[in-house]
């Protein structure tokens, strides 16, 4: 759920008393028409309570646990677990990995890794929400979400595959889990690692910490399912070909 | 209202007609193209004044009408074909070529002219209805005629009804789905076009929303599709990737 407008306005007259809406539009790079709409319905988008966040140099977390509906977030601050880092390590970065660790016959350097391999891409990438998920579900999660929230698991599932999650959504994923409430915020993207308080090479020890076997199993995982997506959208453009050669 | 509704019909397809002119030159779907001709001919003759002029160059017996009805049977024929070649209905593809669609189009063509030849057609009438107006049993003959019209082309869009459901509820671009959308509600306006009979005269305006909103549906279910195409062609939309 949104934020409301009354406390967003609220805490914007306590974190910048001075500042009127146009400066704060100029300097967070929200478009007034935007800001405008959301404040007359009443609701506001996190994404905005972040970028101005961002640009009054405040943590976005802290100003979003201030609303009633994030308090929890302010609570005892848990660290994303191991599995949690590695579904934020891109799929390519993942593949990179593997044949970090081969032989040197085959551009790798041997089982301990290098230095040399080239740093992991910063969260979110193409499919972290659906692989955050994943990476907590213990085969019940979304049945859990599904009953908290009334939201319909092939609504959720829909989110999951467009790489979407709403905060609300997130937050209550990781309720569900019992997991930190950062990772689903870092996986949808609100939040950057760095704002969620993750420690600099988190991502990069635990999967330095994954043995070959999971390693080589978990991107066997995301090949799969990138396979199956490349597939799906194939098969889709092949169709709408067709139906443009037939009838356009 | 309905005067409104028929010439925005013909002026909607005459346009795309004509739009599709170039394409057609250019030897793209030159079937598409006698598609769309054959559909705007169709709406001229149904409308009173074109009718008049040329049913009476055909010597006044409604000889129109008739060709009005093949002619729609022949739009729908093809019109059929290439939606259910462009959306892969298999299934649809074969029961309109097949035995089943073949049997259809020639019972629905011998009944139309079965009845044609029943009734007593003499004075040039848009709709027949100066033949209607004759006697209990023309009126009930031009009943029968109409609904017999409108079997085939009823046949035809049912059959490619759950290719289009199928298609609305894929993943396809918007643009795709919308036009299946619109094919899939012009068929159930050419369906409810079958009721005519049974629609009491109080509600006669339905006839005529429902056999032009039919005609609508399709031209613009159709015209999406090419300007999907077209939109396509010109921004090259990214390609699957492995990002």
């Amino acid at each position: 759920m949104p934020l409301p407008a009354k406390a967003f306005q609220l805490w914007l007259h306590q974190v910048a008393p001075s500042a009127s809406t146009a400066d704060i539009c100029r300097i967070s790079g929200i478009k007034r028409t935007t800001l405008a709409q959301q404040l007359v319905r009443g609701k506001v988008a996190e994404t905005t309570l972040v970028s101005i966040s961002r640009a009054l140099n405040l943590n976005p977390l802290a100003a979003l646990a201030t609303f009633e509906h994030y308090a929890e977030l302010a609570t005892s601050p848990q660290p994303p677990t191991p599995a949690e880092l590695v579904s934020q390590v891109a799929t390519m970065d993942l593949l990179r990995a593997v044949i970090s660790r081969s032989s040197p016959a085959y551009g790798g350097y041997g089982d301990s890794g290098s230095s040399l391999t080239p740093g992991l891409g910063p969260a979110p990438h193409a499919t972290s929400v659906r692989n955050w998920v994943d990476a907590i579900d213990d085969g019940e999660l979304r049945h859990r979400v599904s009953a908290a929230t009334g939201v319909a698991p092939q609504n959720y599932s829909a989110q999951l595959t467009a790489n979407r999650l709403s905060p609300e959504l997130a937050v209550a994923t990781s309720r569900a889990a019992g997991v930190g409430f950062t990772g689903g915020l870092v996986a949808t993207g609100l939040i950057t690692e760095e704002e969620a308080g993750w420690p600099p090479g988190a991502k990069q020890s635990a999967l330095d910490a994954l043995s070959d076997g999971e390693l080589a199993s978990l991107a066997g995982e995301r090949l799969q399912a990138l396979g199956k997506s490349l597939r799906r959208q194939e098969q889709e453009q092949a169709q709408t070909e067709k139906i443009w050669e037939n009838l356009g | 209202m309905i005067g409104i509704l028929q010439w925005t019909t013909l002026a909607v397809c005459g346009v795309v007609t004509l739009a599709r002119i170039p394409s057609a030159l250019r030897g793209q779907n030159r079937s598409l193209f006698s598609i769309f001709a054959l559909m705007t001919l169709a709406i001229l003759l149904s409308i009173d004044a074109p009718y008049l002029a040329v049913d009476r160059a055909l010597g006044g017996m409604n000889i129109a009408n008739l060709v009005l009805r093949f002619v729609i049977f022949a739009a729908i024929f093809f019109l059929g074909l290439r939606v259910a070649r462009g959306f892969s209905a298999n299934d649809a593809l074969r029961l309109i070529t097949g035995p089943v669609g073949i049997s259809v189009a020639a019972a629905a063509s011998l009944v139309v002219i079965a009845v044609f030849l029943m009734m007593d057609t003499a004075g040039s009438s848009a709709g027949l209805v100066g033949v209607a107006a004759k006697d209990h049993r023309n009126a009930a003959l031009v009943e029968y005629y109409g609904a017999a019209g409108r079997l085939y082309p009823a046949f035809i869009t049912a059959a490619l009804f759950p290719a289009m459901v199928r298609t609305f509820r894929s993943r396809l671009p918007v643009l795709v789905r919308s036009s299946a959308a619109l094919l899939a509600l012009g068929t159930v306006a050419i369906s409810l076009s079958l009721l005519s009979p049974v629609i009491p005269p109080s509600l006669g305006f339905l006839r005529f929303v429902f056999n032009y909103t039919a005609i609508l549906c399709l031209v613009l279910g159709l015209c999406l599709v090419w300007i999907a195409k077209t939109l396509a062609v010109r921004t090259p939309k990214k390609q699957a990737n492995f990002t």
